[in-house]
């Protein structure tokens, strides 16, 4: 008499729980908290034995490759940067925050500068961020202010949200084999093999619904209102833990229709304004870059090119230097 | 609902416990009432056009039989649309509300219906069979005829007419087109007509009918089936046999992997190329094409293996849809490959009713055009579509009249090079039948010949990458077929041993499970 279930599903049900028990044993450390809105402390933040501290990866979105101690080195002026592609920039090298860390050794400080910038993350990412960030005794932290994306941040939360009910849309994806596997595919072979242009058309990145949502001036005012709720909210962290933190408001290139180009912060710098006060600096792309020859500096409307990352770590040692957050002479 | 959905992955295995439990006249209603639900989550509306699809096949083929019913039972039963699309007015206020003039139609459906029924019947006997056969062929197209090429025709006449100065001004309706109307409008036909010709007998049970009609795994995208091969099947109760389990759960699998793995992850590219946005050259116009190939076999054959897996979980089997059409070495090869339920339809409904082959070479060419065209309309309310056709009846008396190609027609007696110089030939026709399929009009279809011409610029995306996409998402299709290329079957993989056949069911597994692209309706459900 034949079973119910042929030995052939029967060996494919086997593997896949043997996929299963692997990951949740091997991988443990690098699969926890994938699913957590934002990121987790074990998974963006792995703690090692011998006192470093790894960053690899934030709710399914990866740092830069970074390690550094978990106890601050004595007289080391410890930098971290938070915010989204901008800063994230397009290697670890050539971003700002790394070539802040540069700008102040040259200089003679003792210095450290961390990306902990991931594309795509909103104000509330970059608050939760923060706050793990403050565990490790930043001497400076950078936050970097967008209100790009808070399309993502929300999509994010409803789909974390989404994930801890009881939708069955999403119970194969709990599977931490079948996630594992589904991460690889996206980031090693649909991420290289796929151009952005296809991926976009295809709405795999959700851009012909954020670029919808963006275009009514109800959800761009609630989108301004989160960021202005969450950076306030970041800054008041930072002040409890004693940490200066600097805001560094973000600037896009417009094309102005007749040949040239021009800046715009969009409200952004009005809107960190009133969160200005002791401890808390502030700094605008904008104005940073609107005396220079700014187009070329671009990569896009948003990006900046290395050359421009370089004008933004200059302008904020600058304002270290001024604001005598760090001894530099001249 | 769709196959690929979380809702159809509990619909389907609650249905089937169910329909094992209950004795056969329960498993008709609850396949009934399965099928009903499972096309009413699309809109429930249109269920009321599929009752009247049932309710004139029913009475009409019984009339054929000569079976008369009572006027007031013909009535009765015919006030069920009505009756459905009163409720879905009444209780279901979140859809799109059912239009007075649809409601009305459908009030006086039943009556006219009646009148006509009552009518016919007084014809001379040997007139009347014919007559029936008539009011039912009328009614299925002339629904068919509204729903979906209402305004394309409406919308040609006005064109013609206003080259001749005459601009009519009138406004096309706001029709939308049923999901798979084209499917089980021709199933209900070819039973009409079976009856009519005495190959089949009419049903006497309206209930089962009503479950041939809108058996929910083949209703949307077919296979269309015949009376013969699923109404015999219907009013027997079947065995539950564990063998049927297996091999449906197997059709199922790779049902889904053609679907999620190799089709939508090649409508990525073909989605790119034919977006008509996108500034094509040679590589991107070449590469889109051989996405939107595979995309369309994984699509359509695809959703074949999932119906088929589906209804043989009930116990049921329905019929093959394809034969490794893109190994084919002629254009009538091709059709004898690709969507057969749907050619062998046309041969036996159409092309063989207009004469076939018997009355010489011209009526033969004659009757493949006629046919063809047919064909390419059937497939959607465009000229791209009967281009479509015509390129077809084109190739097809191109193979038919040239000697050296008609010899591929007869694939078994040739030998094996001609045979693959022959395939490869047809592959590359095929893709070019393609291009005029995918573009949406005749603009982006001569911007696609047109980018052979330009190798050197245009796409902003590099192609040679996605290439690597687009082999990758093939490659595994290619090897499956090649596995189970004597049994011209992918699903059939009886004959390897069970560690083999484990292996190969955990790999689909993983590449399903794995894979990245974005959920993609099934294309042929808009036909």
């Amino acid at each position: 008499m034949k079973t119910w279930l042929s030995p052939a599903f029967v060996m494919l049900l086997t593997v896949l729980m043997g996929g299963e028990l692997v990951v949740r044993v091997f991988y443990k450390a690098d699969m926890q908290g994938r699913f957590e809105y934002g990121y987790n402390p074990t998974a963006g933040f792995v703690e090692n034995a011998d006192g470093s501290v790894n960053l690899i990866r934030a709710g399914g979105r990866r740092f830069w490759p970074q390690t550094f101690s978990k106890v601050r080195p004595p007289s080391v002026f410890r930098v971290m940067v938070i915010g989204d592609s901008v800063p994230r920039g397009s290697s670890l090298a050539t971003a700002y925050p790394a070539q802040i860390g540069d700008k102040l050794r040259a200089l003679g400080v003792k210095a450290e500068s961390f990306n902990l910038a991931i594309g795509g993350n909103g104000a509330a990412r970059s608050e939760i961020i923060l706050r793990k960030a403050l565990d490790y005794q930043p001497s400076l932290v950078i936050l970097h202010v967008d209100n790009g994306d808070e399309f993502e941040d929300e999509r994010e939360f409803k789909r974390a949200e989404a994930f801890k009910g009881w939708q069955p849309r999403n119970w194969l994806m709990k599977s931490f084999f079948i996630r594992r596997l589904y991460e690889v595919t996206t980031e090693q072979i649909f991420w290289k093999l796929v151009p952005a242009e296809v991926r976009v058309l295809n709405s795999v990145n959700d851009t012909a619904n954020k670029a919808l949502a963006g275009a009514n001036p109800a959800t761009r005012r609630e989108w301004d209102a989160r960021v202005q709720k969450y950076t306030a909210e970041s800054v008041a962290l930072a002040r409890q833990h004693g940490v200066p933190i600097l805001l560094l408001t973000e600037s896009r290139l417009h094309d102005d229709g007749h040949g040239g180009f021009y800046l715009d912060d969009r409200g952004l710098d009005e809107l960190v304004r009133p969160l200005l006060g002791d401890g808390v600096y502030f700094l605008s792309m904008k104005e940073i870059l609107q005396h220079t020859n700014f187009a070329p500096l671009f990569t896009d409307g948003t990006h900046l090119h290395p050359a421009g990352h370089e004008i933004i770590a200059d302008a904020v040692v600058e304002k270290l230097r001024q604001e005598g957050i760090v001894n530099v002479g001249h | 609902m769709s196959f690929v959905s979380w809702q159809y992955a509990f619909f389907l295995p609650l249905l089937a416990l169910l329909y094992w439990q209950l004795p056969w006249r329960g498993r008709i209603f609850l396949l009934i009432a399965g099928s009903y639900f499972f096309y009413g989550m699309w809109d429930a509306r249109f269920l009321a056009l599929l009752l009247t699809t049932t309710v004139v096949d029913f009475f009409g083929a019984l009339a054929i039989a000569g079976e008369k019913k009572s006027t007031a039972k013909v009535i009765g039963i015919g006030l069920l649309p009505f009756c459905w699309l009163i409720g879905c007015s009444t209780f279901y206020s979140a859809q799109p509300a059912v239009a007075k003039e649809i409601i009305f139609a459908a009030a006086v459906f039943p009556v006219a219906y009646g009148g006509l029924y009552q009518l016919l019947w007084r014809l001379p006997p040997e007139k009347q069979r014919r007559a029936f056969l008539i009011l039912s062929l009328c009614s299925n197209l002339s629904v068919l005829g509204f729903f979906k090429y209402f305004n394309f025709f409406a919308g040609t006449l006005e064109v013609l007419l206003a080259k001749i100065g005459w601009h009519p001004g009138w406004t096309l309706l706001h029709i939308i087109l049923p999901v798979g109307i084209s499917f089980y409008t021709f199933q209900s036909i070819s039973y009409a007509v079976d009856v009519y010709r005495g190959i089949a007998r009419p049903s006497h049970d309206f209930f089962t009918f009503t479950a041939f009609v809108s058996f929910f795994p083949q209703l949307v995208a077919g296979p269309i089936e015949r009376r013969n091969d699923l109404l015999v099947q219907l009013e027997k109760p079947a065995k539950f046999e564990v063998a049927d389990l297996h091999d449906g759960l197997r059709l199922i699998l790779i049902g889904c992997f053609k679907k999620i793995y190799v089709a939508d992850n090649c409508a990525l590219l073909a989605n790119y190329a034919f977006d008509g946005k996108t500034q094509l050259n040679g590589q991107w116009a070449l590469l889109g094409v051989l996405a939107f190939a595979f995309q369309i076999y994984g699509d359509f054959s695809g959703y074949t293996d999932i119906a088929r897996g589906s209804a043989r979980l009930l116990g049921i089997r329905l019929n093959r849809n394809f034969n490794f059409p893109y190994f084919a070495a002629s254009p009538s090869d091709f059709w004898r490959r690709w969507h057969m339920t749907l050619s062998f339809w046309f041969r036996d409904y159409v092309y063989i009713p207009l004469g076939g082959n018997r009355h010489g070479a011209l009526k033969t060419l004659r009757n493949l055009w006629i046919t063809m065209l047919l064909a390419g309309l059937w497939h959607g309310a465009s000229w791209t579509f009967v281009i479509w056709g015509a390129y077809y009846a084109a190739l097809l008396t191109l193979y038919h009249v040239t000697p050296g190609l008609n010899r591929l027609s007869a694939p078994e007696k040739i030998s094996r090079g001609w045979l693959v110089a022959g395939a490869a030939l047809m592959f590359t026709l095929t893709l070019i039948g393609w291009a005029i399929f995918r573009s949406k009009d005749m603009t982006q279809l001569t911007g696609w010949f047109a980018a052979f011409g330009n190798w050197n610029v245009g796409a902003a995306a590099d192609w040679t990458k996605p290439a690597g996409w687009w082999l990758l998402h093939i490659v595994p299709l290619l090897l499956l077929q090649l596995l189970t290329w004597k049994a011209r079957d992918e699903a059939e993989l009886s004959r390897f041993a069970w560690p083999v056949r484990g292996l190969i069911y955990t790999l689909l597994f993983l590449l399903v499970a794995s894979s990245v692209a974005p959920d993609v309706e099934f294309i042929y459900f808009q036909f």
